[in-house]
């Protein structure tokens, strides 16, 4: 998603983990980490030519 | 042998139905198991402020079925406009509302149009001011450069062509707009039996 946002023409891509997020079944939290999903929180901005 | 585009097509309209299917469940049934976990006890553990909670419709906010805060980093200002995409039941566009006022507007895109009905009553009894269209994330319904801020909530990742998707952000923002989202990503590439099991993928 990160590199999607900066091929596109986003400019200033943050992107932090959010800590807290676990997926409440213990047999998909394990298949999520072995795939290293994790929730993140992206912000980027459209660049203003002006 | 079988176009591969219109596998594509085939399955891309199969997850639809899944995610559609999905979501309405957490809407008509908050009090049911599901892998993630949703209502009021989720949007605490991402820090949605007990007055926006205790403001939002009970069914609103039990129906939350988000990754995370896109609300923490968004800095909407009074008179915005703002484009909640995948809106669901309403919760995140009801509280950008507050935040934007009445010179603001709130436009929702969701896939279900049962769940555009129910986040617009939603809006409607919590004083809020949210429009809702039915649409797709990979063909908003919204003219160019229209939107000041893009957020979202754990939609994204549902989509088979994300590229389009943050290429259709791009284009209904206004130059100098901004988006604040939350989704899950995977750090490597999904085995090909997740690819294709609809509700693997919608999970």
């Amino acid at each position: 998603m990160f590199r999607l946002l900066e091929e596109t023409g986003f400019s200033r891509v943050r992107s932090a983990v959010v800590p807290r997020f676990r997926f409440r079944k213990e047999s998909t939290q394990n298949s999520a980490e072995a795939y290293g999903v994790k929730a993140v929180m992206m912000t980027a901005l459209k660049p203003d030519p002006d | 042998m079988t176009d591969p585009a219109s596998v594509q097509a085939s399955l891309e309209l199969t997850l639809k139905d899944e995610i559609v299917r999905m979501y309405q469940e957490v809407a008509n049934n908050p009090t049911g198991e599901f892998h993630f976990f949703h209502g009021r006890d989720a949007a605490q553990l991402f820090d949605y402020a007990p007055e926006w909670l205790d403001r939002a419709p009970a069914s609103a906010v039990a129906s939350f079925a988000g990754v995370g805060n896109p609300h923490e980093r968004s800095n909407l200002q009074p008179g915005e406009t703002v484009l909640d995409l995948g809106s669901g039941a309403g919760l995140d566009a009801m509280i950008a509302s507050w935040r934007v006022g009445r010179t603001g507007r709130v436009v929702g895109i969701d896939l279900n149009p049962a769940m555009c009905l129910k986040a617009q009553a939603h809006a409607a009894a919590s004083g809020a001011k949210m429009e809702c269209q039915e649409g797709r994330m990979e063909d908003i319904p919204l003219p160019v450069a229209s939107v000041d801020v893009v957020i979202s909530n754990g939609v994204i990742n549902l989509s088979f062509r994300k590229r389009r998707v943050v290429e259709e952000m791009f284009r209904v923002l206004r130059p100098g707009g901004r988006i604040s989202i939350t989704d899950i990503v995977s750090a490597k590439q999904l085995s090909q039996s997740i690819v294709n099991d609809p509700k693997l993928w919608a999970s």
